[in-house]
């Protein structure tokens, strides 16, 4: 028993067995957390093509998760992320569909593609040289740009099996369809992206994942 | 998937696992704050008048429904559903001249009554 669940004892007599399953289900519930963020947030990011966007959907899914299913058995916790995830995702195109067609009413752009990235202007974190950094980042866009012109359940099955790793039967929760439609919706999206990338295949690939 | 399409994969999931490990300290932070926001989730008290709101409707609609089926009022709404005979009087054109003598008949039938038992 560590330190917490000691103090925990102490100051609740009545509850220690209580006390001590809620704290390791909460150890539990941020280790899955912490291990599914960042990859979670890319996800997003590349569904949403915006950062900060895709760090408030991300902030909602784990909500809903530790609100909903948080006594759900730990291995259902990936693919039900991943599900209020997408969900959200989608909501979230719905609601642009209808905000750009107010502005389009009012006579005002949509959106603006062009505008700065200061976040894709900010120096590498990890000290690369800035000719592998420009590959790697090079390598990223052009993914995202493929990834992205895929149709919506496509690229879900995607993202969910190759960057997140899902297995099928997973992917199927996530997606909320039959693990047949995850295998026809992968697969076409692979060779898409095959024939996209055409000029980049795995022979090709230098040390940051495209052709030298 | 063949195995070409196997290697494709990975170099895929290597090219998006790079750019993972690309995200600035802001935007982890920003992941590390939202994360222990959902886990404080785990604190709050839940709210037991809204985990029981749905059956809680459910019982009330039923209540209602019993209590106006079975009200004597509800009852003296409806009218008294007509009868088949009372149909067949009413688009009978050969009985509507026995409707305007009902008074006439009533007092035969009266008569022949009296007369059996006298």
């Amino acid at each position: 028993m560590d330190i917490s669940t000691t103090v925990f004892a102490v100051s609740c007599p009545g509850t220690p067995v209580t006390g001590t399953r809620e704290l390791q289900k909460e150890r539990q519930l941020n280790q899955f957390l912490a291990e599914v963020e960042r990859r979670a947030l890319r996800i997003a990011e590349i569904g949403v093509r915006d950062r900060d966007e895709a760090l408030d959907l991300v902030q909602d899914a784990m909500i809903k998760l530790v609100r909903n299913y948080s006594d759900r058995n730990q291995d259902e916790w990936a693919p039900l992320f991943y599900r209020i995830l997408q969900n959200g995702v989608r909501d979230w195109h719905r609601r642009q569909a209808v905000r750009n067609r107010v502005l389009v009413w009012f006579g005002r752009k949509a959106s603006d593609d062009n505008a700065y990235d200061a976040i894709s202007a900010a120096p590498d974190p990890a000290g690369r040289a800035p000719d592998e950094e420009l590959e790697n980042s090079e390598a990223m866009r052009r993914l995202e740009t493929a990834v992205h012109a895929l149709p919506t359940r496509q690229r879900e099955a995607f993202m969910l099996r190759t960057f997140e790793g899902l297995d099928v039967a997973g992917t199927a929760v996530a997606m909320g369809c039959s693990q047949g439609t995850v295998k026809t919706h992968y697969s076409r999206a692979v060779h898409s992206l095959r024939a996209t990338l055409e000029d980049h295949r795995p022979d090709d690939y230098g040390p940051g994942g495209f052709k030298r | 998937m063949n195995e070409a399409d196997d290697r494709f994969d990975e170099k895929l999931k290597a090219t998006f696992d790079a750019s993972v490990e690309e995200l600035d300290a802001a935007t982890l932070s920003r992941l590390n704050r939202g994360r222990h926001a959902a886990l404080a989730e785990l604190q709050r008290p839940r709210d037991q008048w809204s985990r029981w709101m749905p059956a809680t409707g459910v019982a009330a609609a039923v209540v209602v429904a019993v209590m106006v089926l079975q009200s004597p009022l509800a009852v003296k709404e409806f009218p008294e559903p007509a009868t088949v005979t009372d149909i067949e009087i009413l688009l009978g054109e050969d009985s509507i001249e026995m409707l305007e003598d009902l008074e006439f008949y009533s007092w035969i039938d009266t008569v022949d009554m009296e007369g059996d038992v006298g």
